[in-house]
């Protein structure tokens, strides 16, 4: 979707910063079920990002699959343990905790300096340049449509034996 | 430019996640996390596809393969978390040793 400028520029704050808070109250909230819901209101919040980047059949998988499906099985996997030894696992920091997070966010910032100074105009003008002009007459749905029957048929019949297969797994697991 | 922001927004949610990952102690909440990784791989996979590849779109391919093979992750995560459950009757990760007795 291409909003005109400020429009968008709000739009990416106001996600921005709806992630950061739900991201932190996915790792740190302390009881379970609140960090379920903290990661679909990300999920979500994902999905719009997909909507503003032209994207809209990602978007629409991204909220059928991830928030429909994963985050409704999260939900159901955390509330189906009882939740009493949840309450007495006070969260205190251990030596482990700060290297972990002396790790992260070194790769955090070791991250965002490649990413700053990494010329992206060089780049796109390059791919830009070579790129085959022509009308993009068919939308993005149908022209996904088209490369996952011609040039990924083959990687899209193995997602279908493993998605099979791993729910065949998945049931003799969980009742035996 | 705001096409940057959005990697610095994916860069966030990789490092936090792979800081709940290492040290979360409830195995749910590790899955949660590696959701969170695995969506991060995705915001770069569809911005890029945005930014440099709009007219062939495999960026979006990548990702709803990714999501695919996501969705088979969790659904064997769970089933193995509540089978440990069931046999343990806890959900701690450092309590599951069950091939060592």
């Amino acid at each position: 979707m291409d909003l005109p400028g400020p429009t968008h520029d709000i739009l990416v704050a106001f996600l921005g910063s709806v992630l950061l808070l739900g991201g932190m109250g996915v790792v740190l909230l302390t009881n379970p079920i609140y960090s379920a819901f903290s990661l679909g209101l990300v999920l979500v919040c994902i999905s719009l990002f997909y909507i503003s980047s032209n994207s809209f059949f990602v978007a629409a998988a991204q909220l059928l699959i991830y928030v429909g499906a994963i985050n409704v099985l999260i939900i159901f996997a955390v509330m189906f343990m009882n939740g009493s030894e949840y309450s007495n696992d006070s969260y205190f920091c251990t030596v482990g905790d700060g290297v972990t997070s002396l790790v992260c966010i070194s790769i955090f910032f070791s991250l965002i300096t490649i990413i700053s100074d990494t010329s992206w105009y060089g780049i796109i003008w390059t791919t830009r340049s070579n790129q085959i002009i022509e009308q993009d007459l068919i939308s993005t749905a149908q022209q996904i449509g088209i490369h996952l029957s011609t040039d990924f048929y083959l990687p899209f019949e193995l997602i279908s034996i493993i998605l099979l297969v791993s729910l065949i797994g998945v049931i003799t697991m969980a009742r035996q | 430019m705001m096409f940057e922001h959005v990697l610095f927004l994916s860069v966030y949610l990789f490092a936090i996640g792979l800081y709940g990952l290492i040290t979360s102690r409830n195995m749910v909440r590790a899955l949660m996390c590696l959701e969170l990784i695995l969506n991060s791989v995705n915001i770069n996979l569809v911005t890029f596809s945005d930014i440099f590849d709009s007219r062939q779109l495999k960026g979006n391919i990548f990702s709803i393969f990714i999501i695919a093979v996501a969705a088979a992750e969790a659904a064997i995560g769970l089933a193995i978390v509540s089978s440990i459950h069931r046999n343990r009757k806890s959900t701690r990760i450092n309590q599951s040793n069950l091939l060592n007795n």
